[in-house]
């Protein structure tokens, strides 16, 4: 029995078997209200709390996570957290300007934020473009907390995602960006030095302060493949991770660095492998097959994910959320090197019955 | 004379330059704007063709390819109208309501485009019955819906029987990450498309 959540994600990044298989979970806002009403339901929780559950970090208290048993806590710095960042129509520290948009769902109406004004939309704006400024000590308050509370007892994730491509499309806008990177690739390289320098002193800065894994990555993939050509993923954005996992790990070498990327990746894994990425997340399975991964890469790789949220939990029934957890276990958990969790955070139109068959399911089984 | 295989040519790699100039010498020399416009379907079926079996083609090869042919092919318009020749078919296009999610819905106009169909584009997050009025306002032969969140997929199915409650001979054919086969059938949709260059290949099929 693992004397602490932190060692049981720790046994299975070392390819052990703890007592279970760890896992992480977030939550849309809505969900997260929903969850908390239900735990207060079944008095896991004091539901007196107030404030607006974030997922990417910004004032979480992490009750919910904790009180589901969640073995690894996030915390984040950089231009992500402006998801879910305000109501209405908000413009960010970046110039980015969001629009809350309402989604239908049968348990309410929820609310993504999304793109609409993007600071480099025009070419000659990015000359007198001035980005934020990553050490700003008031950035990193959040972080410190949680390693001082949670450290130790919880696997401490500092979370640098929307590393290039992401925070680059929100400057740019999304088809600009990716016809630059054909057709104006020095114009491209600029735009994307922008987000990189900003997250890779952010992920330098969380790595100095102890943090156990560096969550970093951009989406690269669709659900048929690439989104783009993989030698453009070489020329843009491979030396840039590349130069990232180094210099965190110069800083500590025990740290785990784990890539992000939506989609089917996987004519880029072994590249991932090569510069030094432990973890792939969040592994879709409704695009990659996980034990097809498992078969290929996992004498070098570990997973964290592979709970399918575009078929099994919002539309599946509980027992076909137990059957996927169960298959997940054997064809890529067994022998360690797993983290269990859905492949985005847990939206509105999630039945709280598959929630809690998922949760159950990993908290009962032992591999 | 104007060399129309090179046309295709830069139209396939998104040379625009290229594309526009070859297009202004074939106007100039008088060649006929469908056989211009030809050469430049092929060029993007080609173009689908290669993303679709993963030969070199990604959404930025398809996007750079899809601007060359709309430069080149705006030379052409004028003098098709004067001509009299119309697309082949029409299609109404747009997001499903609540998503603002629109790559894959542009990628699919852009294809449709290069498939000789002339293309209304309503844009992103429309709703029932904006699908149905406009399927009826411009005589569609398709509606093409896209989604890319299963919370907005689900919506499909209201914007399906809208449109053929109101344009019964109207094909509605859907597509989108999250959307599966199984799905589209299920909200009785004529059609599914996989990707962007399958929805040209599914929309010709369906209107056969």
């Amino acid at each position: 029995m693992p004397r602490s959540h932190r060692e049981r994600v720790a046994l299975a990044l070392a390819r052990e078997e703890p007592d279970r298989c760890p896992m992480q979970i977030s939550f849309t806002p809505e969900f997260a209200d929903r969850l908390r009403s239900d735990l207060g339901v079944r008095g896991q929780l004091n539901v007196a709390r107030g404030g607006e559950h974030n997922p990417h970090g910004g004032g979480n208290t992490y009750e919910l996570e904790r009180a589901i048993g969640s073995d690894l806590i996030l915390t984040s710095v950089g231009w992500a957290n402006n998801y879910y960042a305000g109501h209405g129509r908000y413009t960010d520290e970046w110039g980015v300007t969001w629009q809350e948009h309402p989604y239908e769902t049968p348990f309410g109406t929820g609310h993504y934020t999304e793109m609409v004004g993007f600071p480099l939309a025009e070419d000659g704006a990015i000359d007198e473009y001035v980005p934020p400024d990553p050490q700003r000590p008031e950035l990193y308050a959040d972080a410190g907390r949680v390693i001082a509370e949670y450290g130790g007892e919880y696997w401490i994730v500092g979370v640098t995602v929307t590393t290039i491509f992401e925070t680059a499309w929100a400057l740019r806008g999304y088809e600009r960006l990716l016809m630059d990177l054909v057709i104006e690739p020095e114009l491209a390289d600029r735009i994307l030095e922008i987000p990189f320098r900003y997250h890779l002193a952010a992920a330098e800065k969380l790595a100095a302060m102890g943090v156990d894994m560096i969550w970093t990555g951009d989406d690269i993939g669709s659900q048929k493949g690439m989104l783009f050509h993989p030698d453009t993923w070489r020329r843009f954005f491979k030396p840039r991770m590349a130069e990232l996992v180094r210099r965190v790990k110069a800083i500590n070498p025990d740290l785990k660095v784990a890539y992000h990327t939506d989609g089917d990746v996987r004519e880029v894994i072994p590249e991932l492998i090569e510069i030094g990425i432990d973890v792939l997340n969040p592994v879709q399975p409704a695009c990659m097959d996980p034990a097809e991964l498992k078969r290929d890469y996992g004498d070098h790789l570990l997973f964290w994910g592979a709970i399918d949220e575009q078929h099994t939990l919002p539309f599946g029934s509980p027992a076909d959320v137990r059957r996927e957890i169960e298959l997940r276990l054997r064809t890529i958990g067994a022998g360690g090197g797993l983290i269990l969790g859905p492949t985005h955070h847990v939206q509105l139109d999630t039945p709280l019955e598959n929630f809690w068959a998922m949760i159950e399911t990993i908290r009962d089984t032992s591999y | 004379m104007a060399d129309l295989a090179a046309l295709t040519a830069a139209v396939e790699v998104g040379d625009r330059a290229t594309a526009v100039a070859i297009t202004q010498a074939a106007i100039d020399e008088g060649l006929e704007p469908t056989e211009v416009l030809d050469a430049m379907t092929v060029a993007m079926t080609e173009v689908g063709r290669r993303f679709a079996c993963n030969e070199g083609v990604y959404v930025p090869e398809m996007l750079i390819a899809a601007h060359a042919m709309k430069e080149a092919s705006a030379l052409l318009e004028p003098l098709l109208a004067a001509s009299g020749v119309k697309p082949e078919h029409t299609a109404v296009i747009g997001t499903v309501q609540g998503d603002l999610h629109d790559i894959g819905k542009n990628l699919v106009g852009m294809m449709l485009k290069g498939a000789d169909f002339e293309v209304i584009d309503l844009g992103t997050n429309v709703a029932p019955a904006a699908f149905a009025a406009a399927a009826t306002e411009h005589g569609a032969d398709l509606i093409g819906i896209s989604a890319l969140l299963t919370t907005t997929m689900v919506g499909m199915r209201d914007a399906v029987s809208a449109v053929h409650a109101a344009a019964p001979g109207a094909k509605v054919m859907v597509g989108g990450a999250p959307v599966t086969d199984e799905f589209a059938a299920e909200i009785g949709a004529d059609g599914f498309a996989k990707d962007a260059a399958t929805a040209a290949t599914v929309a010709r099929q369906l209107l056969t």
